[in-house]
């Protein structure tokens, strides 16, 4: 869950999406122009046989959900369309490196008139796959090695270890998936890392050792995640000159937390959609289930795309979030929402706005934050097609507000309080798409509604990220 | 040895913020919200930590300088150096005794001032030996001597945490303790080669300080804060075993040396006493 709250400890994206196997990326099949085409287009014809050539670890009966489909074809068209969509979905499982469809005329003593054979040829990836990546950011380097089993019993199961060896801190993680044979989307998965962040703008060094478990299915266009995770967090001092009120947060402390999240996504792309939007609704209960961290947050986040005239697009976000501690102890700052920064409420720095103790970001309690985008290609257009299709500019303007609440005001106080001092910016800058799941962005921005203790970036500011405002 | 470069660098490192203290504290005045933090007094504090926290208290109090005792679950990790006690003044972190004599000092409270040369030398060397001594016992007692560890230690460190995270903090901070002691030589020691080492280091004590009311005649030092610290607390608090109490209880003239610091110093001894019961 990439939060604005800055202890989404994620440096290593332990599962996510396959970046290889995007379905947008996956072209359609080559299908050959055959002067008989028009005549079998709508004759009728039965799929006698599947053949799935080139399997060697993968279960057979995984496979038999996936192509079902074929079989229920009734003309070549339909045929194609549903070789196509089986592809897809073979390829979507993450045990192949390549897949082929073959159509032809069924052969053999048994061979109707209209009788097709589809071929599926696969090739799998091999047992283990391994990466190396050299990471710099944070003003530190590291090294991240990576091992992953894609298809460890032959069901499509993966287990994934990552480990990151920094010039300052170290994490691992591993992580064991497995999808419900016939519905990918319905899979379950179990977790054991290590991961260690430092946070500069408080002045906060963390350290997470943890266990999670796992499930999401779909419900109806939604995707649902259930989620146990147990967290022994260690914060301490990044240095001596921290703050007081820093390092009276710091300690060990055990976090056990029931989370619900629910997503619904109908745009085109998650980086530089043109139409479509996004629901996300998250919702942690923490301390009924053990551990010293006790409290409910829940946060939402809202964005709607529109295509206008010339390719341009509006795009509006929203979002806001709020931690209610339970019992008396207050909220930990490991808990708490941070905002600011080229990713959020752009013009000010990385979470840097909001409660703070000499110079040190506490962050807080409720926040809300919204944006206004106005996308546009690339002004005369250069790399039509190509290259240019990746850049867009964009006018931007952003607000929000980050405060801790005296629960006991009443629901009106705190939305007073909400409103009051507003943060916000505008300005305008280039976004860069990478791929399909991080941007870059260089904005020129100009920061309204500064209080004092804010960290402003008035200007050029950059920005690299996977989730923006 | 490569522990002891570590400590080198960690004196080096302490000196350096000394001086830095020198400069920039020289001028302010002791403020009047003074704060000395520790561990919870009921559950949580050690005979060692308790010792450290009373000497520094019985420090400040010679000194004059006022200071509010706070107690916090999460100390040792508030610490600028994993030890108790820290105290903050004004805005500055600092933890344990050798540092605390060299920040007030620099604020202007000094004890040892009126010494010369040579007895600042045995003052130190005198502090050393409790520090070896003393506190290195009370360490190896509470975590390398398995009954108390399991029916003291480990219990009362653990308590403000929930499992299991309980039992890795407590059985991590033994195993630390018990890497140091190896690393110093005291791993392969027995209890009562420890009680024999606590009864030489009071001898020793009692002979320096004889028939005086403090170890430098009529004015009490950081030595005096010092050895009142762990002499008290190990006389008033209660142990699996009495034998550490039992061996500082054949020096009477430490006994009265205790009894008068607390009475000069403690006058509300309620307090005092209630904080250190283990």
């Amino acid at each position: 869950m990439g939060t604005v709250h800055a202890r989404s400890l994620d440096p290593l994206p332990m599962k996510g999406p396959e970046l290889g196997v995007q379905a947008d990326d996956i072209e359609p099949p080559e299908i050959e122009q055959e002067p008989k085409q028009e005549v079998l287009e709508n004759k009728d014809v039965v799929v006698q046989r599947v053949h799935i050539d080139g399997l060697g670890r993968t279960k057979e009966d995984l496979l038999t959900y996936e192509i079902a489909g074929v079989f229920r074809a009734k003309n070549l068209i339909d045929v194609m369309r549903k070789s196509h969509e089986a592809r897809q979905k073979l390829l979507r499982l993450g045990i192949f490196r390549k897949v082929n469809v073959v159509i032809d005329t069924s052969r053999g003593e048994d061979a109707l008139p209209n009788g097709l054979d589809v071929t599926f040829e696969v090739t799998e990836l091999r047992r283990m796959t391994g990466s190396y990546n050299t990471m710099v950011g944070n003003n530190e380097g590291s090294m991240v090695l990576g091992l992953k089993l894609p298809n460890v019993f032959g069901r499509a199961e993966k287990l994934t270890f990552q480990f990151s060896y920094g010039t300052k801190e170290t994490s691992y993680g591993l992580s064991f998936f497995k999808p419900q044979p016939g519905n990918f989307e319905r899979n379950f998965s179990v977790n054991v890392y290590k991961v260690t962040g430092q946070f500069p703008w408080s002045s906060l060094r963390e350290t997470d050792r943890g266990v999670s478990a796992e499930f999401s299915f779909p419900v109806w266009r939604t995707s649902q995640t259930l989620k146990w995770e147990g967290v022994w967090r260690e914060l301490s001092c990044l240095a001596r000159t921290a703050s007081f009120a820093v390092r009276q947060e710091s300690g060990h402390s055990l976090k056990s937390s029931l989370s619900h999240a629910m997503v619904i996504d109908t745009r085109n792309s998650s980086i530089l959609p043109r139409q479509g939007g996004l629901l996300k609704i998250h919702q942690e209960l923490a301390g009924y289930s053990g551990g010293d961290a006790s409290f409910l947050k829940e946060d939402f986040e809202i964005q709607l795309n529109k295509t206008l005239f010339w390719d341009s697009v509006l795009s509006a976000s929203l979002w806001g979030g709020l931690l209610l501690p339970i019992g008396d102890k207050p909220t930990s700052i490991a808990d708490r929402f941070y905002l600011g920064g080229p990713t959020s409420i752009r013009g000010f720095s990385m979470y840097s706005l909001g409660p703070q103790s000499e110079g040190d970001y506490l962050g807080g309690e409720a926040y809300w934050a919204g944006g206004l985008h106005l996308y546009t290609p690339l002004p005369f257009r250069p790399g039509r097609g190509g290259f240019g299709d990746l850049f867009r500019t964009h006018f931007f303007l952003n607000a929000g507000n980050l405060c801790n609440l005296n629960y006991g005001e009443g629901p009106q106080a705190h939305l007073k309080k909400l409103a009051e001092c507003i943060r916000w910016s505008y300005g305008l800058g280039i976004v860069l798409r990478l791929g399909n799941i991080a941007r870059l962005e260089l904005n020129y921005c100009i920061p309204m509604g500064v209080q004092s203790g804010d960290r402003i970036c008035d200007g050029v500011q950059f920005g690299a990220g996977i989730r923006f405002l | 040895m490569f522990v002891l470069v570590i400590h080198i660098l960690n004196v080096l490192h302490c000196c350096v913020f000394v001086c830095l203290f020198l400069t920039v504290t020289a001028a302010e005045p002791w403020p009047e919200n003074a704060t000395l933090y520790q561990p919870l007094k009921e559950d949580q504090i050690l005979l060692s930590d308790c010792a450290s926290s009373l000497a520094v208290q019985a420090y400040l109090r010679m000194c004059g300088l006022p200071v509010q005792v706070v107690c916090r679950v999460n100390a040792e990790y508030m610490s600028p150096s994993g030890k108790i006690p820290f105290i903050h003044v004004g805005n500055q972190v600092v933890s344990e005794l050798g540092p605390i004599v060299q920040f007030t000092k620099a604020k202007g409270h000094s004890l040892s001032e009126a010494l010369d040369d040579v007895q600042r030398a045995e003052m130190k060397a005198y502090m050393e030996l409790v520090n070896n001594m003393l506190l290195t016992a009370e360490l190896y007692i509470q975590w390398c001597d398995d009954a108390t560890a399991t029916e003291i230690s480990r219990p009362r460190y653990s308590s403000p945490y929930s499992w299991p995270l309980s039992s890795i903090l407590a059985y991590q901070k033994q195993w630390e303790v018990r890497r140091k002691m190896n690393a110093i030589g005291w791993g392969g020691k027995t209890l009562e080669q420890v009680y024999e080492d606590v009864s030489q280091c009071c001898q020793a004590l009692s002979q320096r300080l004889g028939t005086q009311p403090y170890f430098f005649n009529k004015h009490p030092t950081e030595l005096d804060a010092l050895v009142f610290g762990h002499l008290f607390t190990i006389l008033t608090t209660r142990l699996t075993s009495a034998e550490l109490a039992e061996r500082i209880k054949s020096y009477s003239n430490l006994l009265s040396f205790c009894r008068r610091i607390e009475q000069t110093y403690f006058e509300d001894k309620r307090l005092i006493q209630s904080s250190c019961s283990l």
